[in-house]
């Protein structure tokens, strides 16, 4: 009993009164969970060091967090924002294809690779911004770019043409790099 | 009267011994082939299980990464609603009680809900 938090529940709960002036505004970041996971680990490559601010303010300040990291708060809703608004700008259609292929599959990232690689590609060219794993295992490729995944639904065919893939496929800065000294 | 004698050529052999099917494989054989089946199973299993190891830390850090803007919003919310809260105590009361001796924001069980939902 005493472990269920108490939790808000913001369809029945109206209080529409807006924060105080003293507290600036910010637009809230509106988008669904597909779209937030396509892009987290962009998301991440540019916002990590506002997200660890943020939450180390809500260590030090523990149990008064949300009232003192309102600052460290905007500035993660601004980046974020700022990632999805260029995501959107540069790579909608791979953006699209992608979480809605998310959406499709049950949130389940490896049934989504083409895509994915596909919106990575476009993603590193524009805004420069690449996905890492972290702490991922040691002498095997990252589990985001094998092409022969092991839960997948279906085996990730290759586009017409397409050179056949090896065991994985190279990160799209492995790739821009290769790309470069023969244009 | 002549007396009863074998025939000519002796008797035909009696079968005494068990007439069983082939047993199929020998039991050497069976074992390694069994061992080689599972070598075989566990390697895979192996290999299974390392890709779902590494795709949950995917799935960690993608959620790592989400956290702190789902958090901010929702704190900002809940302060939106608690300085609501405390400026709707203020005009009822006159000042605001602490309820709480700790300092600490303390999310509400309890809120008032508008009378009149425009909505």
């Amino acid at each position: 009993m005493s472990a269920r938090k108490p939790v808000f529940n913001q369809q029945v709960l109206y209080d529409t009164t807006p924060l105080p002036a003293s507290i600036p505004p910010v637009k809230e970041i509106g988008a669904t969970s597909a779209p937030l996971l396509s892009a987290s680990f962009f998301i991440g490559a540019r916002c990590r060091p506002y997200n660890d601010d943020f939450m180390q303010c809500k260590t030090e300040n523990h149990g008064k967090g949300e009232i003192e990291c309102l600052k460290e708060g905007r500035r993660v809703t601004r980046c974020a924002a700022s990632v999805i608004d260029d995501i959107n700008t540069h790579c909608l259609d791979e953006f699209r294809k992608h979480w809605q292929c998310l959406d499709n599959n049950n949130h389940q990232l490896w049934q989504c690779r083409k895509d994915e690689w596909k919106l990575s590609k476009c993603v590193f060219d524009n805004l420069k911004l690449e996905k890492t794993i972290p702490d991922a295992a040691k002498g095997q490729p990252p589990v985001h770019l094998r092409t022969k995944p092991i839960y997948a639904h279906y085996p990730i065919l290759r586009d017409r043409g397409q050179p056949p893939f090896g065991k994985a496929i190279d990160p799209p800065s492995a790739q821009a790099q290769a790309d470069a000294p023969s244009s | 009267m002549p007396q009863d004698l074998p025939p000519v050529g002796g008797y035909g052999p009696v079968q005494y011994k068990r007439n069983l099917p082939a047993p199929g494989f020998r039991p050497a054989t069976l074992l390694l082939a069994m061992g080689a089946v599972m070598t075989f199973g566990f390697y895979k299993l192996g290999q299974g299980i390392r890709e779902q190891n590494e795709l949950a830390r995917e799935k960690m850090w993608s959620r790592i990464h989400l956290i702190p803007l789902l958090q901010a919003e929702e704190d900002r919310d809940l302060v939106r609603r608690h300085l609501a809260d405390q400026a709707r105590e203020k005009e009822l009361l006159g000042e605001n009680t602490q309820v709480y001796n700790s300092g600490k924001y303390v999310r509400p069980t309890f809120a008032v809900t508008p009378s009149n939902v425009t909505k």
